[in-house]
């Protein structure tokens, strides 16, 4: 089954959504945006809760534009679930498929058949949420559309329910299109990311690429992608370098430099970004730590270090300061002379390293791993 | 340093304000409660059972009975498709037809049956055809019901109104997501939940039918209802000869409140 949307466009008041051009096979595909970026309208729209003023809605081959919601087998989980208030768990379920055997494996399915007979008030957030998901997938939709289903739960209910949703995703036969604006399950629930915003879609690609290789700032720092700054190009004694705070690395036209990664770039400056998990404190004892120090610049009376390895910066930083999320620790970092970064990284890499505020340390960045964001200005001085 | 507070607010933090809603309701409570009362208990049970005895009486309570009956129903049978139309629209339109339906709730009931006669009276086109078709339209049970329906169906319509518009649109959206379409929506999901509030609008109709009088004494004098009955036994025969049927036309709207009010237990509950 395949959806394909053209030209799809709408407006209500103030709020302009599309023109948006999309086609979904039979994967997850989740929109990932802010809130009021168009993502339930969406949904809307290809349940036809809305109608769009423009553009054309392919399922299967098949147009449904124009077409009432109840003829399009779209089936939509609402973000509260939705469920029918005066009907209990079964009944709920029974509503969409009468056959009493499917009902039972689908509600076993979705570890719902202890609360079959309790009214959804009586449902716990995660069970009211199954529920709504039986009840859809029990009308056997050809599309199933999800909006924010998780978004009401605590954390452990929602990490739960989202490795449920990527177990039983991988059994459908359907796209899936879910929407949210939380990265972490957006990114691993998908096969494919879109992310919207203000109506229409600025990026899509698989989860890695979009998450490594953002094409703007906005879906940088959407996507967690905090580390977007600056690189200056200066020509010295050294020949052409990058410059990032107090650091520089050679530009060099070998391997996997920063003249790849730059390729192109003709002006002075160009933004990059960096994810968080790419970026690495080294180790005080790393003896490829000390990079070549005092090197010539344009700029005089700063202690400017070479990277020794052109294929990684090495920036000299200050520990600002850290916060522990659970499994993992996020570092902050005081470039000297530049930026704040962020590097993310194992509870056990943190007590390795044994960090404490103030310190000064060096941060690794493979170039590799750096990504060219906007188009570089030229001759900005 | 925490900052203090002004003597101004200190005062009005300290006034109880509960206790003067409670007071203000309470008294405007008791103005409904206790004339009731004196009504009820000012009269002796005896003296009822007599004015029941009475076949004008009698007569007059089983006439507004039914009328009040068929015009709640018919205020139902037309209100609800109304009141659901209105529920789903929006616009200028929905607020103008809202405008409308509200009218006869403002009119005095004197002029509604004022304006009724100009439609439905005996010299009127509408009510020659019914009475060649052997129907009249004025001084008949139909008249009566007519009046009624006028001044009553606004009730069901405003009150259905509101409930469906108080059903959660994404349910009805959900049901339909689950191929069912509008009509199986609307029986299983939306009247259902919509129930208590359209009950209430019944309800409401049919209380307002059982003491309309303004409408009804101009469009249909006969046959009696018990407002109209009220009337004629306090005009030929004083006030304390119409007490009695008062009391009874109390009863019988307190008692229709009490069953539809218990029909009408809310689907949620469990």
């Amino acid at each position: 089954m395949m959806v394909t949307i053209t030209d799809l466009s709408v407006r209500r008041g103030d709020f302009s959504f599309g023109p948006l051009d999309l086609s979904i096979s039979n994967e997850v595909f989740c929109v990932l945006g802010p809130s009021g970026s168009g993502k339930s309208t969406l949904l809307s729209i290809l349940a036809g809760i809305v109608e769009p003023d423009r553009g054309e809605i392919l399922i299967g081959g098949e147009s449904v534009r124009g077409r009432p919601p109840e003829t399009r087998s779209t089936g939509l989980v609402f973000q509260d679930g939705a469920l029918f208030p005066h009907l209990t768990a079964r009944e709920n379920v029974e509503y969409a498929a009468e056959d009493p055997d499917y009902v039972r494996k689908l509600t076993r399915l979705l570890a719902v058949d202890e609360v079959l007979d309790r009214r959804p008030a009586m449902l716990s957030g995660g069970e009211r949420q199954r529920v709504a998901l039986a009840r859809t997938l029990a009308a056997g939709p050809d599309v199933l559309l999800l909006d924010e289903p998780l978004s009401s739960l605590d954390e452990p209910i929602r990490r739960r329910l989202r490795d449920d949703l990527h177990r039983l995703f991988a059994t459908l036969d359907v796209p899936v299109v879910y929407v949210t604006h939380d990265q972490r399950t957006a990114t691993a629930l998908a096969d494919r990311l879109g992310i919207l915003r203000d109506g229409r879609l600025e990026q899509v690609d698989t989860p890695t690429s979009v998450l490594e290789r953002p094409n703007s700032r906005f879906v940088a720092e959407f996507t967690g992608n905090e580390n977007v700054f600056e690189v200056g190009l200066e020509t010295g004694r050294c020949g052409r370098v990058a410059r990032l705070g107090d650091a520089l690395l050679r530009v060099t036209a070998e391997g996997d430099s920063i003249e790849r990664l730059l390729a192109g770039v003709d002006g002075s400056t160009a933004t990059v970004c960096a994810h968080p998990s790419r970026i690495t404190v080294l180790e005080r004892s790393d003896g490829s730590v000390d990079a070549v120090r005092s090197v010539d610049s344009e700029e005089s009376g700063r202690d400017l270090r070479m990277s020794a390895d052109e294929s990684s910066f090495r920036i000299p930083v200050t520990i600002e300061r850290w916060l522990h999320e659970g499994d993992t620790y996020r570092v902050f970092v005081q470039v000297d002379g530049g930026p704040e970064l962020t590097a993310t990284m194992s509870r056990r890499t943190f007590d390795r390293l044994e960090l404490a505020r103030g310190d000064e340390r060096t941060v690794s960045i493979q170039t590799e791993s750096m990504h060219v964001l906007d188009p570089p200005t030229s001759s900005r001085t | 340093m925490f900052p203090t507070r002004s003597s101004t607010e200190s005062v009005s933090d300290r006034f109880d304000w509960l206790s003067v809603t409670l007071l203000l309701g309470g008294v405007l409570l008791c103005y409904y409660v206790v004339p009731l009362a004196s009504l009820l208990f000012a009269r002796s049970p005896h003296a009822i059972a007599g004015q029941l005895a009475d076949p004008a009486v009698a007569s007059a309570a089983t006439t507004s009975l039914v009328t009040a009956t068929a015009s709640a129903a018919v205020a139902t049978i037309f209100g609800l498709p109304l009141a659901y139309w209105l529920a789903s629209a929006d616009g200028r339109t929905e607020t103008l037809v809202t405008a409308v339906v509200v009218l006869p709730l403002v009119l005095p009931p004197i002029v509604s049956g004022m304006v009724l006669l100009t439609l439905v009276g005996p010299e009127t086109f509408l009510g020659e055809i019914a009475a060649a078709n052997g129907v009249a339209l004025t001084r008949s049970l139909v008249g009566v019901v007519l009046a009624q329906t006028f001044v009553a169906s606004p009730f069901v319509v405003v009150t259905a109104k509101a409930a469906f518009e108080g059903v959660d649109s994404n349910l009805q959206y959900a049901s339909r997501s689950l191929g069912k379409d509008r009509l199986t929506t609307l029986r299983r999901i939306t009247l259902p939940l919509a129930w208590p509030g359209i009950l209430a609008g019944i309800t409401l109709a049919f209380a307002r039918s059982i003491g309309e009088f303004g409408a009804t004494v101009m469009l249909a004098y006969y046959p009696r209802t018990m407002p109209v009955q009220i009337w004629v036994s306090f005009s030929t025969r004083g006030l304390e000869n119409a007490f009695p049927i008062a009391v009874i036309l109390v009863g019988i709207a307190v008692a229709a409140l009490v069953i539809l009010t218990t029909l009408g237990r809310n689907p949620l509950a469990s």
